[in-house]
């Protein structure tokens, strides 16, 4: 019974976090002082000289009905409720119009999934195991030099490494391209190959930037567990370092990594904006940027929808899977 | 460690020479570097695949509309006129201009093989005119009464009311044109051509998609077989000399420069002084327009310099204008913007392509320097144009050449540096200096200065520039960069005070197309949308002209010459002012390819995102 009022409770909060989060997204882009008719009447004239007055007249009514933009603020609102949470149609772009944004976002998202999930995962997995290593066996040489270097590596933004290994692996040894270009061209082996070999330096900068700071945080919460009265308790018993390891200090210090593993894992499917402009790399990032600077309503609503929905549902599975990791959750 | 550093160097360096030695065998997309010339595209494409150009969102500057459309007029872009690409020539017109006869070239097929004629002409306009989706077709429907074939050659359009500039409406004249014909045995049976992706193109011009990048980054294009019935074969007779052409997205200033020292590019779009000099540093075969100062071309239709808000006072006061022109000194202008570099461009509404230069500037400099006087409103004048603007750059910058060769450089001349007469014109608008600054009915007087952020580095810094000049003379004013997402919404509705905005543009002798958004019957109220210039200049003298010039046919003497007293009157009045005209750094890599267009050899512009770029393409050679 507890249980499931738990399970009730986290359900309501999840729900409600979504229907908030979409309210605002849907409101606040339409607060802005901007106007993707005018942006997009801007840019043909920015490009093609002067407009004649009747035909920019035109094309202004032909673009508001096109875009869906007539009706009112309400009706606006209740359609995207229905159609864009409930069905994840978000309607089309209204800058790539009318191919559906869902659609445009469905090309990107594996290839930002792939990268950022990847690379969060692994680095995830190493930084646990070195700051754990690093925790556990806090005197010894090995664990300062894996401390000192994530230290190092922590503070530097992603966006630097991912230069510097542009610089040097592309531009000054060659090694791989400069900008992503993936081939659909002959074989799948050729696309894999292309795609990994693009992939390699964008997910590399990721990977560094992310395990400096698993590392760090795990080391600080499992030194503090090896402090406990437990593990100590654990050593009396004669019990063997590995297993004070794996079963005491490891498994006290995971929850809150868990919990922060979910948002990240939540948080790819924003993309990394910098590493996908340095790299060219196709990501739902620049997506995102472009639509707000061109002020497509629906791609905007589109990714930041999907990405509220999979924070939440992150957080939602770690609060459920929570009772199977620490027995006092599930005794309390 | 000296030793293991050492090792790492050699390891490095080797690494690297074969990296580039493998670089030059193949592109990434398998082609044989010699034989594919590559292209920078400004932006990557959200809709990849999708090249029908009456579908909404299609990039039509990815290289669809450089190599691949068909355009019933193109332009010579030297001449400033144009010629029939579709079209035999110009239309034949009746009287009253209600009728124009239109021959279609003969010879041209599309890649498929089928001939295009005066079918594929009709069914484009009125696809056009009987689909709504097609943003075009009000407008069509608003101008055409009937579109029909005469003959298989032969198109008889029929207009509603009088439309002397058919061709100008309806061909290229600066970047491209949004009526393009398709292969009516293709979109004929299609059912909406507004949803139509069309992602295996059968296209009029030399080139066909051979493949595409389905994440957006690039088109790689193959020269048609038959190239001969191409447009360009047909029109020139010459064979496009690249096999492929690779369009790509490069990504942001750093990756684009490292892609061009690295010959993975050949042609850049634009880039900064700053990044040209990065650049041919690295790597002496790019180079710009000239191989010396200037380095840029200087004739880009779009000049660029300070738009007023004059729907509000005092900005709607011609003193006023004419008080912040003189107020600011132009030749530390040119030098904050590109060191000097750039041809002035101080006519308002008319850039100063080395066309209008002919056509315009040089035969009003007598009555610039003779007649055109200020009234300073205390019974004195001032005349203020300086024609020794090209002669003073030219001694500051250490630059020699004879006077024509300095004044197609530099320009004819700019607007005088006069602070006594400036601050004599802002009292006379209304303003009042005291003590601690400057006042506008008994408040102190700020100017709001914007500029946009992320491109048309030429503007932005023309803005800078012009702050300086105004806060150095007393003006108070604020400096605001603007993201573009709200740049052009700001620039409809009027909410700005002065701004650098770019509202000019057009190289060809009729002026009707560049200036009749100047109308001042179209201006709408602050803070709502008009279809006319946002900047809502109220001159009922050159409403007049504007009028008087949409019924005159655009090659006629009396078109001219209504163009000639609207500019005399746009200076009268300073609606704009202009800087420089159009400045652009448009790098090119002569490893694998030569004989690019330049100043030594201008048989085009370096327009690359243009749709005459196709006709560029016969030109530049293979380096080897």
């Amino acid at each position: 019974m507890k249980f499931w009022k738990y399970f009730g409770l986290r359900l309501l909060t999840w729900a409600l976090t979504i229907f908030i989060g979409v309210t605002f997204i849907f409101f606040i882009p339409r607060m802005f002082p901007s106007d993707p008719v005018e942006t997009m009447i801007g840019q043909i004239q920015s490009r093609s000289g002067q407009m004649d007055p009747q035909q920019m007249e035109s094309l202004r009514r032909s673009l508001r009905v096109q875009f869906g933009l007539e009706g009112s603020l309400g009706e606006q609102y209740v359609s995207f409720l229905w159609k864009g949470l409930l069905h994840f149609d978000f309607g089309p772009s209204l800058m790539s119009y009318p191919t559906p944004a869902g659609e445009i976002i469905s090309t990107y998202l594996p290839y930002t999934l792939m990268l950022s999930l990847f690379s969060t995962i692994l680095a995830w997995c190493v930084g646990n195991f070195i700051g754990l290593l690093a925790g556990f066996r806090k005197d010894k040489r090995s664990s300062k030099i894996m401390e000192g270097i994530a230290i190092c590596i922590y503070p530097i933004p992603y966006f630097i490494i991912a230069l510097v290994l542009q610089i040097v692996f592309a531009f000054l040894l060659g090694w791989f391209p400069l900008q992503t270009t993936i081939t659909m061209m002959g074989t799948t082996a050729d696309y894999i190959a292309s795609l990994l070999k693009a992939s390699v330096l964008p997910a590399i900068s990721l990977l560094l930037v992310g395990t400096g700071w698993w590392i760090i945080s795990m080391k600080s919460m499992s030194s503090t567990t090896a402090a406990e009265d437990f593990v100590l308790y654990a050593r009396y018993r004669g019990l063997s370092e590995g297993k004070i390891g794996r079963s005491y200090v490891f498994r006290n210090s995971i929850l809150t990594q868990v919990t922060a593993l979910a948002m990240s894992l939540g948080g790819v499917f924003n993309g990394s904006i910098m590493t996908e402009i340095i790299f060219s790399y196709p990501g739902v990032g620049t997506l995102i940027q472009k639509a707000i600077l061109q002020s497509d309503y629906n791609m905007i609503l589109g990714c930041i929808t999907i990405s509220i929905v999979a924070i939440s549902t992150a957080t939602l599975i770690a609060d459920l899977i929570y009772p199977l990791i620490d027995p006092r959750i599930r005794y309390s | 460690m000296r030793k293991f550093l050492s090792l790492l160097l050699a390891v490095l360096m080797i690494a690297s020479l074969s990296g580039i030695a493998f670089a030059e065998e193949t592109t990434a997309v398998g082609t044989p570097r010699t034989e594919t010339l590559i292209v920078e595209t400004q932006t990557p494409t959200d809709v990849p695949g999708q090249f029908n150009s009456y579908m909404q969102g299609t990039q039509m500057g990815f290289g669809i509309h450089q190599l691949m459309s068909a355009m019933m007029w193109e332009m010579d872009t030297v001449k400033g006129e144009q010629f029939g690409e579709v079209a035999e020539g110009m239309p034949e017109s009746n009287e009253d201009f209600t009728e124009h006869i239109v021959k279609i070239r003969q010879g041209i097929k599309w890649s498929d093989g089928e001939d295009l004629n005066a079918d594929d002409v009709v069914f484009t306009f009125n696809m056009i005119m009987s689909n709504k989706g097609i943003s075009q077709c009000d407008y069509y429907n608003t101008v055409f009464a009937s579109i029909e074939k005469v003959d298989d050659y032969t198109v008889k359009f029929v207009t509603k009311e009088s439309f002397p500039r058919l061709a100008l409406k309806f061909g290229v004249t600066i970047w491209g044109n949004d009526c393009r014909i398709v292969p009516e045995h293709i979109y004929s049976k299609v059912e909406d051509v507004t949803t139509f992706k069309d992602s295996e193109p059968v296209v009029a011009g030399p080139y066909t998609v051979k493949a595409y990048d389905e994440l957006g980054n690039w088109i790689l294009y193959e020269r048609r077989e038959d190239w001969q019935n191409s447009t360009v074969g047909v029109v020139t007779g010459k064979m496009p000399q690249a096999k492929y052409v690779w369009f790509r997205y490069l990504g942001d200033d750093t990756t684009r420069q490292m892609s061009m020292i690295n010959n993975e590019a050949d042609i850049l779009c634009e880039v900064t002084p700053e990044i040209l000099d990065v650049m041919t540093s690295y790597n002496d075969k790019i180079a710009c327009w000239y191989n010396e100062f200037p380095y840029a071309t200087s004739d880009d239709p779009c000049s660029k310099g300070l738009s007023f808000m004059m729907g509000k006072a005092p900005y709607d006061n011609v003193d006023f204008r004419w008080g912040i022109t003189l107020a600011m000194n132009f030749d530390e202008i040119s030098m904050n913007v590109f060191d000097g570099v750039g041809r002035a461009s101080c006519f308002p509404i008319l850039t100063a392509t080395s066309a209008m230069q002919e056509l315009y500037y040089k035969p009003l400099l007598p009555w610039l320097e003779n007649e055109f006087v200020l009234d300073l409103g205390d019974g004195t004048t001032v005349k203020p144009f300086d024609s020794g603007y090209a002669a003073r750059m030219a001694q500051k910058l250490g630059i020699k050449g004879t006077e024509d060769e300095l004044i197609d450089m530099f320009g004819i001349g700019c607007w005088k540096y006069d602070p006594e007469a400036a601050t004599k014109l802002l009292i006379k608008a209304g303003l009042e200096k005291k003590d601690d600054g400057w006042y506008y009915n008994g408040k102190p007087f700020v100017i709001n200065m914007t500029y946009l952020a992320d491109t048309e580095a030429q503007a932005g810094r023309g803005v800078i520039a012009a702050y300086d000049q105004l806060t150095k003379f007393g003006l108070k004013c604020n400096l605001s960069s603007e993201s573009s997402a709200t740049w052009d919404t700001n620039a409809a509705i009027g909410s700005y005070d002065i701004a650098g905005y770019w509202p000019t543009g057009g190289i060809t002798r009729d002026l009707y197309s560049q200036i009749n958004g100047w109308d001042a019957d179209l201006i709408v109220p602050l803070g709502e949308r008009g279809s006319g210039q946002g900047s809502r200049w109220n001159n009922a003298e050159a409403t007049e002209i504007i009028h008087k010039l949409a019924k005159v046919s655009a090659t006629s003497d009396e078109s001219y010459e209504l163009g000639m007293e609207f500019v005399k009157i746009a200076i009268q009045d300073m609606p704009f002012i202009g800087f420089h005209s159009g400045v652009k750094f448009v790098p090119t890599n002569s490893t694998y390819w030569t004989n690019y267009p330049c100043a030594e050899n201008p048989y085009n512009g370096p327009w690359w995102w243009w749709s005459c770029f196709k006709y560029i393409t016969t030109e530049i050679t293979p380096a080897a």
